[in-house]
């Protein structure tokens, strides 16, 4: 770091910070450095455990581009991590402008609005499981209600993956809402003003003034949802595990049955890299896309 | 209590030279005001005295002990920071006596000396009260109070004034001055305020862009600056500074104007050599059969009148401490007294004159 | 003036709109949980049942070993969040003061990564080391999730404390470690409770570790209730009841220590698994 005028001397006045970092270090080598290398490792390998082991180098990523589970796995992926990004962008944003005006009882509807975010995903899709019911579930009776004939929910091939994206948008709206509101919180009043003096009218405020300011925010609100979309493991594994048939099983869910029903560690292990690939460059086209729409320093508030 | 030694010290930052071979010498007792403009690598060069910087290069002694290498802890300096950096977590006692628990000081003695240090400071009643619920002044108390609670061998302060208001100011700058005759502990303080420096400090060291420009008593200072630098940073309103050469045993200014010369000058030395003439605008007297000027701009504060002139094209700034009446666009005849007037070579921009 | 009452009443209409499918859900859940089979297979259903059904919650106890998968949950959420904070509280200020943004870079992938791709290496790894069987793999691998979350959180906390008061106690003559326990760890203190609460609830709430890494013996709540599902008639007061039992405890932190909460996901924007 430091150019000096004579050789550097052998000291430091700077604490030594290193031993600070240095169990933490240990841990993340163990826990995240090491099944990285070692699925990297396991991925060129034919091996199901119980069996013999064999190298066989590329043949299980090349089994995989042939593998017509995998692509439909791939598109249930896709299909249920855009509505899961979608829908709760889009109502967490609306949550956020509600929330960000003064009304009674603000402070407390927030934290009852939060807790869904909180709850553990396995009971939530228990109840989800049950009021999905097609014969005694609440919401088909709700239907009913209003003259809507009864859906079949999870146990519809057709409606398996918009209806786990409901319990996937109940809990997570919430998320979407709180990073919105960090934005909306950093938004200056000066603008609005002005805008007022103008003759703004309201939409045209929020699409003028609101929408590119908090831009950056619903951006870091795409990442991460996606990230999470494209890991739901939980809620889907919970209610359906992959069915009926194959309908709702996304690559996590596919990843499971290779790896833990079928011990098809090898295979299992190149399907981990590739899933981790897709969520890295995904991950950094948004980052990219982030950018773009970067209006200020405020932004940065991650 | 203890002397200080800098010698040639030096401190890059990567590639960035900040401080580019400085020297300093302080004796015991002396207080010690560094000064210069934003940027010039004051607050750099006090945590280089401090340990909080390694240095690149050259020395540093406190007493007879060289310290360039040893940490922070363990040179027995004490430091007054800008924003203070008290405790938020501990009360005003615990503050002040946090150095002596982490020397395993006795319970005694730590309540002998934080009380005593409260008592000079009086801040008996707030000792029970968390940083946050203390006025600015009272901060800034405390955080002397630690220093002073240390007994240590230097006193370092870091403008530590900057964050009060200018009343304050004024009253604090009084007390730390007491403190220091009374305890008369080596200090050296940093400030980028010249009223500062010249009312506090038994001698100012001048900095500027890494390099010590003057050294010497506040009066040294004003009355023989070494300098361009230090002629136009001390003093205030600045020095009026105005081009040109000698010729003919008178100073002419670029635009014509003819200046009178301070005696004993050698003026042929300099014949042809591009010079700057510097009078301070507190040297410039109204005078009726002076150098003749129209009146630009006046401002009058009720104690003094400021004014600036244009002489045949030279502006030239004069603060008169007498209440005269003058008028924008009046002429105004002013008389400078040559053995107040400062020469400097204009390439160099040292002091040319004896 | 009554413009301005007028607007608010409409925000908290709104609110509303937007709270109640929440409030909605966790009613329903206590009522079925709180209704005889009979009550929860009628149709029209029953909303707030004649007779209350308090023997689900006996039956849930009395059944399913639960207060084991109790225990091992608190063993297992409270290991690896005292552990994570151990360590990564620490790592956090190392990080902070080192500029060590590479190592951020860790963190972020920990964050990426899909729990199921840690799980196939760390099965065969317990598996060879005879851990299969203890709580050990579960505690372990809540790391993976627990230490990046603590890291990330503590890391912003200890960024924005000032360098000052370190160098005043550093001048004062403390050691680096006095100058961390003395006082950078006191003024952090927020933070090692926001990442505390978090690490609690993204452990507790952890399911896909579980699934894996226990047997009978080793399960936690997440991973028995599910288990209650698919290997028992499906009785749906009882299954309530324990999902209800499962996640009270989070909700309840929640509802205590909303502002933290909400403090650490809006720095963060973390999620666990
Ligand atoms: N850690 C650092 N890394 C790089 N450059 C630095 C660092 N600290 C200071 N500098 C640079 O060194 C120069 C001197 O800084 P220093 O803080 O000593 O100035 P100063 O005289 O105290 O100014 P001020 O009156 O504004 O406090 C500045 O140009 C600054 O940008
Ligand atoms: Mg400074």
């Amino acid at each position: 770091m430091i150019s000096t005028d004579r050789a550097v001397p052998s000291y430091r006045l700077a604490p030594n910070y290193r031993p600070f970092v240095m169990p933490a270090l240990i841990v993340v080598c163990a826990v995240i450095i090491f099944p990285w290398a070692f699925t990297v490792w396991m991925s060129a390998n034919d091996w199901t455990l119980g069996q013999a082991r064999t190298f066989v180098g590329a043949e299980n990523y090349i089994n995989l581009a042939l593998d017509a589970r995998f692509w439909e796995s791939l598109w249930h992926t896709i299909y249920y991590t855009a509505l899961a990004v979608i829908l709760p962008l889009f109502l967490g944003t609306i949550a956020a402008l509600i929330f960000d005006e003064q009304f009674p009882l603000r402070g407390f509807l927030r934290g009852v609005f939060v807790m869904p975010m909180m709850a553990t995903p396995v009971a939530i899709a228990l109840v989800w499981t049950m009021m999905f019911h097609p014969q005694l579930g609440i919401l088909n009776y709700f239907l009913s209600l209003v003259g809507i004939e009864a859906q079949g929910w999870i146990y519809d091939q057709a409606t398996v993956i918009p209806s786990l994206v409901i319990v996937e948008v109940w809990q997570w709206t919430p998320l979407v809402m709180l990073i919105v509101l960090g934005g909306l919180a950093a938004v200056p009043r000066e603008p609005y003003e002005s805008a007022e003096i103008d003759g703004a009218n309201g939409w045209q405020k929020f699409r003028y003034l609101t929408l590119p300011m908090i831009g950056p925010f619903l951006m870091i609100a795409v990442i991460i949802r996606t990230i999470d979309a494209l890991k739901s493991f939980d809620i889907i594994y919970a209610m359906t595990q992959g069915g009926p048939g194959t309908a709702s099983e996304t690559i996590n869910i596919y990843l499971y049955n290779v790896a833990f029903s079928y011990y098809n560690i090898g295979y299992a292990s190149a399907m981990a890299i590739i899933f981790f690939i897709l969520i890295v460059i995904l991950s950094f086209v948004l980052l990219i896309v982030r950018q773009c729409t970067v209006w200020s320093q405020a932004g940065d508030g991650k | 209590m203890a002397s200080v030694r800098i010698v040639n010290a030096k401190k890059n930052f990567g590639a960035v030279k900040v401080i580019r071979g400085v020297d300093i010498d302080i004796a015991d007792g002396e207080f010690v005001v560094l000064v210069g403009p934003s940027g010039c690598g004051k607050s750099t060069l006090l945590r280089m005295i401090a340990g909080l910087e390694e240095v690149s290069g050259g020395e540093i002694y406190i007493g007879q002990r060289e310290v360039s290498h040893l940490r922070a802890r363990d040179r027995d300096i004490a430091m007054v920071f800008q924003n203070y950096a008290l405790y938020p977590h501990m009360t005003v006692s615990d503050n002040m006596g946090f150095a002596l628990k982490l020397k395993k000081a006795g319970e005694q003695e730590m309540n002998d000396k934080v009380a005593r240090a409260a008592s000079i400071l009086g801040l008996e009643n707030l000792l029970e009260r968390l940083p946050r619920q203390l006025s600015g002044g009272q901060r800034q108390r405390v955080a002397m109070g630690r220093a002073i609670v240390r007994d240590p061998q230097v006193f370092l302060f870091d403008e530590p004034l900057s964050n009060l208001d200018a009343k304050l100011r004024v009253q604090m700058r009084g007390e730390i001055r007491a403190l220091h005759r009374r305890i008369g502990t080596t200090t050296i303080y940093v400030t980028h305020d010249q009223v500062e420096a010249m009312t506090m400090a038994d001698k100012i060291v001048v900095l500027h862009d890494g390099l010590v420009e003057q050294i010497g008593t506040p009066l040294e200072l004003y009355d023989r600056p070494d300098n361009l630098f230090v002629a136009g940073f001390i003093g205030s309103p600045a020095m009026n500074f105005i081009d040109g050469r000698i010729e003919n045993g008178e100073f002419k200014a670029i635009g014509g104007l003819a200046l009178p010369l301070p005696e004993g000058l050698p003026a042929g030395k300099f014949a042809g050599v591009e010079l700057v003439y510097g009078i301070r605008p507190e040297h410039i007297r109204a005078k009726a059969d002076g150098i003749q000027g129209t009146v630009d701009l006046v401002e009058g504060t009720g104690s003094e009148v400021y004014a600036k002139l244009d002489c045949q094209g030279q502006a030239i700034y004069c603060l008169f401490r007498e209440r005269i009446q003058i008028e924008y666009q009046q002429s105004l005849c002013i008389g400078l007294d040559p053995s107040l007037v400062h020469i400097f070579d204009k390439a160099t921009g040292k002091r040319v004159v004896v | 003036m009554t413009h301005k009452i007028l607007g608010r009443i409409g925000f908290l209409f709104a609110a509303l709109v937007f709270v109640s499918p929440v409030v909605l859900f966790f009613l329903w859940m206590l009522s079925l949980s709180l209704k005889f089979e009979i009550d929860n297979a009628a149709y029209p259903p029953v909303f707030i049942p004649e007779h209350f059904a308090w023997s689900n919650y006996v039956k849930v106890f009395a059944e399913n070993n639960f207060f084991r998968y109790f225990w091992n949950s608190l063993l297992v959420t409270g290991t690896a969040t005292l552990l994570a904070l151990v360590i990564g509280v620490p790592a956090g200020y190392g990080i902070a003061r080192l500029k060590a943004q590479k190592s951020a870079i860790v963190i972020m992938i920990a964050r990426m990564t899909p729990g199921l791709s840690f799980l196939i290496p760390m099965f065969l790894l317990f598996q060879w080391m005879n851990l299969i069987g203890t709580l050990w793999p579960q505690i372990i691998i809540h790391l993976v999730v627990t230490v990046p979350l603590v890291v990330w959180i503590m890391m912003g906390y200890f960024e924005t404390t000032p360098i000052e008061l370190e160098e005043a106690a550093s001048i004062d003559g403390a050691t680096s470690w006095q100058v961390f326990r003395m006082v950078a760890l006191p003024i952090a203190k927020p933070g090692i409770v926001v990442s505390f609460i978090l690490s609690i609830i993204f452990s507790w709430n952890n399911f896909v570790f579980g699934v894996v890494l226990a047997n009978r013996e080793t399960r936690t709540l997440p991973v028995a209730v599910y288990n209650m599902l698919s290997f028992e008639q499906v009785s749906w007061g009882p299954l309530a009841a324990a999902a209800l039992i499962v996640t009270l405890p989070v909700l309840i932190l929640t509802m205590f220590a909303q502002k933290e909460i909400v403090a650490g996901l809006t720095a963060g924007a973390v999620k666990g698994g």
